[in-house]
């Protein structure tokens, strides 16, 4: 009975299951993983990828998909940037950070009012962002900026990187609005059952616009980072970064058919995906096999979840 | 005998949910097998269509003992079932759907001509005149009904199980799927049929057997047994009154509309619900009853002259949210679509509709939502392990009080109640029955949209009768008679 109980707790949890798994296994066969300052590393390029992840646990537990983060995170850089450069940080940060916000309303919009499958219109937001980024740059990266807004990417608070900050900052949040507010119980409603939350008198439209523009806006803050981290934006960031993002909430155990998730699991998803860059990286492997072991990790997270 | 099952057990995860059940079915035989929800049937026939094995007991066809590893192992042995949920591919024609997995002509060159003209033949055998190229998607659900049986006949079942059939058809399809039934059985089919109302169980069956808490209680012929007897058998216990009604209506009237339309589907219709009345409004399946009621709801595009709510005229009605807050709650038709988060638990289900009351600001006050929904489960008598179960976990007749304790809640004006007994067993719709007459009494407009004749005649103070998305008429109390509401239904009385 308790054995099944610890059985079913692992199946719902593979990516907590998986990091502690590699985290116990890193620690006894490399000499360089369990240090502090590898584990504060490991942090810091985590959370990009975790802060993505946060705002795609919205979209997919309301039932949706947000293809686009990707190029939201690219334009909200390159445009960010450009200004950074030309020393007004502030406006730049609020600038870019709007442009995500507004990518993300202008999906939840056509999403909700055009009643369009989520994954085309995201599709289609993915390929437009991507294009204006490239048009905006004329496909030359934009680099060097103030310290300050270096600061971003690269200071420590007490001796903690401030992208950690912001990740957990932003975790919180997250937590707190699936927890504890009605919009986090009708992004549960609408992923479980839309006609029924409608009919219960909520305005679906309205909660489907507000899960988009939060993800767009959590695309924007991480294009933050990762700019002033490598102070540079590049007209290619985000490539391919929404199918980590996806990828952090799957193994976070969220189905993709909506309705359940957390992100909890996605903070531990995200944590899983660095540990797996950074040990292959501390064991030498080659960068050409570490797609395929994350690949395979996510299959077996997912097949575990499913096998009931 | 054709099928003996005998001392079959299943057990699942705390729950023995067949306890040494055995069951036979004869030839030419059409035998009813009742129970209240929970009591095992659909277990029983899920061992016979080989989707659960069963612990312990043999099943015999023909004498010969059999075991059933896959659906598609019963299936070859010539049992057929029939879901609740009828299981076809919306977008094939019907002759598609019904040689599905069994075409004609080779996988690369398929005989549609050939799976077309048999297809036919089989229709024809159930008197239903149809393209069989036609989209199944297209069907109401009593055509969709004999596109199954259709199937069932064509892979030559000889036992056709059928699960509620009649629950979702009106009562004039149930009586042509009766005939065919009958049919059937002089072909050489037999039938087990499960049904939630008994007066089909006299009319159409044989032999009856009843299930309570996952034990045989007994099987019967049908000459055999009183009505009464048979409740007592599925109940076990004696039930007094079907339909308790003690409802008083007032004199003021609490809503009122003139020439309400629904865009597409309902013409202008003129009525009014008095306070503390039961309000019925009926008619067959596909007559717009449900339409107006969505629409009153403001689910639906509507045109009104006049929408007067406790003296407060409606300027518009766009979306659930105005009805709500006008003060009109509906209780929807389908509780697992329309009325429920299955993946939510009680506290968060009732939650859902009554944020303004929970959730003033941003934040839920959720040991308030606690406090209260404990309250419900008691008031409304739902039967949980506690208040943080999943609804997806509860039974039908349970699910269905959490859907009236989370609309009731918000302490509506008028209720519109869309058949708030579907599917439910017999001691649950009494309970909801009370329920009906407790909100009327209460001061609640209650508007109950029904097809089940005797609820009709049990409950309500005045009907509406619907034919084709008109208003026939609105029968006054001692005008409400089955014929009465037959013959307005069918469209045999002219619309004045």
């Amino acid at each position: 009975m308790k054995m099944s109980k610890i059985l079913t707790f692992m199946r719902k949890n593979p990516a907590l299951v998986g990091f502690i798994v590699l985290f116990i296994i890193l620690s006894i066969f490399t000499e360089s993983f369990f240090n502090i300052s590898n584990i504060v590393n490991v942090l810091r390029q985590v959370s990009i990828t975790a802060i993505l992840g946060f705002g795609m646990t919205l979209v997919i537990i309301s039932g949706g998909i947000d293809l686009s983060v990707g190029s939201i995170f690219a334009f909200s850089a390159v445009v960010m940037a450009s200004i950074v450069k030309g020393g007004k940080v502030l406006l730049g940060i609020i600038v870019g950070l709007l442009i995500g916000a507004i990518m993300g309303l202008f999906n939840g919009v056509v999403i909700s009012k055009g009643k369009i499958q989520p994954f085309i219109v995201t599709l289609a937001t993915m390929a437009i962002g991507r294009s204006l980024t490239l048009a905006y740059t004329q496909g030359i990266p934009i680099s060097i900026f103030p310290n300050n807004f270096r600061f971003i990417g690269r200071g420590d608070i007490l001796g903690i990187p401030v992208p950690v900050i912001i990740m957990f900052g932003i975790f919180f949040l997250v937590l707190y609005l699936l927890k504890k507010t009605k919009l986090g119980l009708y992004i549960y409603a609408i992923g479980g059952n839309e006609e029924a939350t409608k009919l219960s008198g909520v305005n679906v439209e309205r909660y489907k616009i507000i899960v988009y523009t939060i993800s767009g806006l959590f695309a924007a803050v991480s294009a933050m980072i990762l700019t002033a981290r490598l102070n540079s934006a590049q007209p290619t960031f985000g490539q391919g970064y929404e199918l980590d993002a996806i990828a952090t909430v799957v193994l976070g155990g969220a189905s993709l058919s909506g309705g359940s998730g957390g992100v909890l699991g996605t903070l531990f998803g995200a944590l899983l995906l660095g540990t797996i860059n950074n040990g292959m990286n501390l064991m030498n492997i080659s960068p050409f096999y570490q797609d395929l072991v994350k690949g395979v990790i996510i299959l077996l997270a997912v097949l575990l979840e499913r096998s009931d | 005998m054709l099928l003996e099952m005998k001392e079959i057990t299943k057990t699942f995860p705390g729950v023995v949910a067949l306890d040494k059940v055995s069951f036979n079915l004869k030839e030419n035989e059409i035998h009813a097998l009742v129970g209240e929800n929970g009591a095992g049937k659909s277990t029983l026939i899920k061992i016979l269509g080989g989707i659960y094995k069963p612990d312990s007991g043999e099943i015999f066809l023909n004498g010969k003992k059999v075991e059933f590893n896959s659906p598609l192992d019963a299936k070859r042995h010539g049992i057929a079932i029939i879901h609740q949920e009828l299981m076809l591919a919306e977008n094939l024609s019907i002759a598609e759907n019904i040689f599905l997995g069994k075409e004609f002509g080779s996988p690369l060159n398929l005989n549609f001509h050939k799976m077309v003209e048999e297809s036919k033949k089989y229709l024809q055998m159930l008197g239903f005149e149809i393209d069989p190229q036609t989209k199944v998607s297209k069907l109401n659900v009593s055509e969709k009904q004999l596109v199954e049986i259709a199937k069932a006949i064509s892979s030559n079942a000889k036992i056709i199980v059928m699960d509620e059939p009649t629950a979702t058809i009106s009562e004039h399809e149930t009586q042509i799927l009766f005939e065919i039934m009958k049919e059937l059985k002089e072909k050489g089919i037999s039938i087990i049929f499960i049904t939630h109302k008994l007066g089909e169980v006299y009319q159409i069956a044989d032999r009856v057997t009843v299930l309570r808490d996952g034990k045989l209680i007994g099987t019967k012929n049908i000459e055999e047994i009183s009505s009464e007897e048979l409740v007592k058998m599925m109940v076990g216990r004696e039930i007094k009154e079907m339909f308790p009604k003690y409802n008083k209506v007032q004199d003021e009237i609490i809503l009122e509309v003139e020439d309400f339309e629904v865009i597409g589907y309902v013409a202008p219709v003129s009525f009014n619900v008095k306070k503390g009345e039961i309000f019925g409004i009926t008619g067959l399946v596909g007559c717009g009853k449900s339409e107006l009621a969505l629409g009153l709801y403001g689910v639906y595009r509507t045109k009104f002259k006049k929408f007067i709510i406790d003296k407060q005229p409606l300027l518009e009605l766009k979306s659930p949210q105005q009805a709500l807050k006008a003060g009109i709650v509906l209780v929807p038709e389908d509780r697992k679509s329309q009325g429920l988060v299955l993946l939510l638990d009680v506290v968060q289900n009732i939650t859902l509709p009554n944020c303004d009351i929970f959730a003033p600001s941003l934040n839920i006050k959720w040991k308030k939502a606690t406090e209260t929904t404990k309250k419900q489960i008691k008031d409304y008598n739902i039967k949980v392990s506690g208040e943080h179960q999943k609804v997806k976990n509860l039974s039908g007749g349970n699910q269905q009080k959490v859907v009236l304790a989370k609309f009731l809640l918000k302490k509506p004006k008028v209720a519109i109640l869309v058949e708030p007994t579907r599917g439910i067993d017999v001691g649950a719709k009494i309970e909801v029955y009370k329920l009906i007459n407790n909100l009327a009494n209460s001061g609640i407009g209650v508007i109950l949209v029904t097809s089940e004749i005797p609820e009709i005649t049990g409950l309500c103070d005045r009907v509406m009768v619907m034919h084709r998305g008109k208003m026939i008429e609105i029968l006054e109390k001692g005008e409400i008679t089955p014929e009465r509401i037959l013959k307005a239904g069918t469209g045999l009385v002219e619309n004045v």
